[in-house]
């Protein structure tokens, strides 16, 4: 299998005369089987395991107007703060202090603070207008992980629903967005 | 007495399996190959999106609206596309877009809100329609708006966005993202 026949079956040449006989010069000869194996399973191997680069999106609603103010409880509050150079804090209710916060926190802190005030407690991510957009999306991102937790933990522990409150607005603003996450 | 040389027979090679492997490698792009849409060949500039880790899910390819804010020219500008190209005149001939403007398949709306906000309703209007014209109102797919920004932007920039397409009705949009695989 694969190997080349190169004819020339007897080796006598000359007219028939005698002499010593020279091992005849063959052609060179590759089987080219186990490379071909080799190729057809590398190939294979990075047609399932490959994905082409997508890009992926974040899923966020807002409702259709802002004139209708939502009434909420103050002990119900938590607001994220976001700086001009990204910084986070955190402040509850109508208290002032501003308590610094970590990106990589924000996931606990959050089913931390939900773990208290079941479906109650409202979030406010309030950004500053020069907050950058990649911390928005790294907080938002962090705020989807904890969201999976506790819809889960939800369902097991306590069989309800999950209901997520919860608002983007800037540092400055009064007006009230409402996002939620599908 | 004449030495002999012995005849040099030629260099072979079996050309079969170099040529299977080549096929198949041709009918693996040829099937995996997407080519760039109007809109992307138009975009002259590069967006670096943020990254992300959960919950994200792919991007469709038809049957979105994007709005891309791009760092370019030294300014921050919105740029609108829609993917389904068969309602592309129809959408632009709702919202009456100028006629210099009538070219692009990535509007360059820059930050003129107003028409950005026209573009949204219009796309939105032709939604409605295609629901009344469709046949089967449960394969209908509402046209899903997706942000398509640069990391580096302020969040004033979205915020802008965020009001003009509410302004326009579209209460329900995505910002589009990297994963965090794929990044690194």
């Amino acid at each position: 299998m694969g190997a080349v026949d190169l004819g020339g079956g007897d080796g006598r040449r000359g007219g028939g005369k005698g002499g010593p006989k020279k091992p005849k010069r063959v052609g060179f000869v590759l089987d080219m089987t186990p490379l071909v194996d080799i190729a057809f399973l590398l190939l294979t191997f990075f047609m399932f395991a490959t994905t082409m680069a997508q890009p992926t999106m974040m899923e966020m609603k807002i409702p259709p107007n802002i004139e209708d103010d939502v009434p909420v409880e103050f002990d119900k509050l938590v607001a994220i703060y976001v700086d001009d150079e990204d910084n986070l804090f955190y402040s509850k209710g109508l208290d002032t202090t501003f308590t610094p916060l970590k990106v990589e926190d924000v996931q606990n802190f959050s089913v931390k603070e939900n773990a208290k005030m079941e479906n109650e407690l409202v979030l406010t991510l309030k950004l500053h207008p020069e907050a950058s957009y990649s911390r928005l999306v790294g907080v938002l991102d962090e705020l989807n992980k904890a969201e999976t937790i506790l819809t889960e933990r939800y369902q097991v522990e306590k069989d309800m629903e999950r209901k997520r409150k919860f608002s983007i607005q800037r540092l400055d603003s009064t007006a009230q967005y409402r996002l939620e996450q599908i | 007495m004449a030495i002999h040389k012995p005849k040099r027979t030629g260099f072979k090679l079996d050309m079969t399996p170099l040529v299977d492997i080549a096929f198949l490698l041709l009918t693996f792009f040829m099937f995996t190959t997407k080519f760039k849409s109007d809109a992307e060949s138009e975009q002259k500039f590069e967006i670096k999106r943020p990254v992300t880790t959960a919950d994200t899910v792919k991007l469709p390819e038809v049957g979105t609206a994007l709005v891309k804010i791009a760092i370019d020219e030294g300014d921050t500008n919105y740029y609108y596309s829609v993917t389904n190209e068969v309602d592309r005149e129809d959408i632009y001939n709702k919202a009456e877009l100028p006629d210099s403007l009538r070219e692009y398949a990535l509007i360059p709306v820059r930050r003129d809100t107003t028409l950005l906000r026209r573009l949204v309703t219009a796309t939105r209007f032709s939604d409605v329609e295609r629901l009344h014209a469709s046949e089967d109102t449960s394969l209908f797919q509402e046209t899903i708006f997706a942000i398509d920004a640069d990391r580096d932007l302020d969040f004033n920039v979205i915020e802008e966005l965020m009001d003009a397409m509410r302004g326009a009705g579209a209460t329900k949009f995505n910002f589009i993202t990297v994963d965090q695989q794929s990044e690194a």
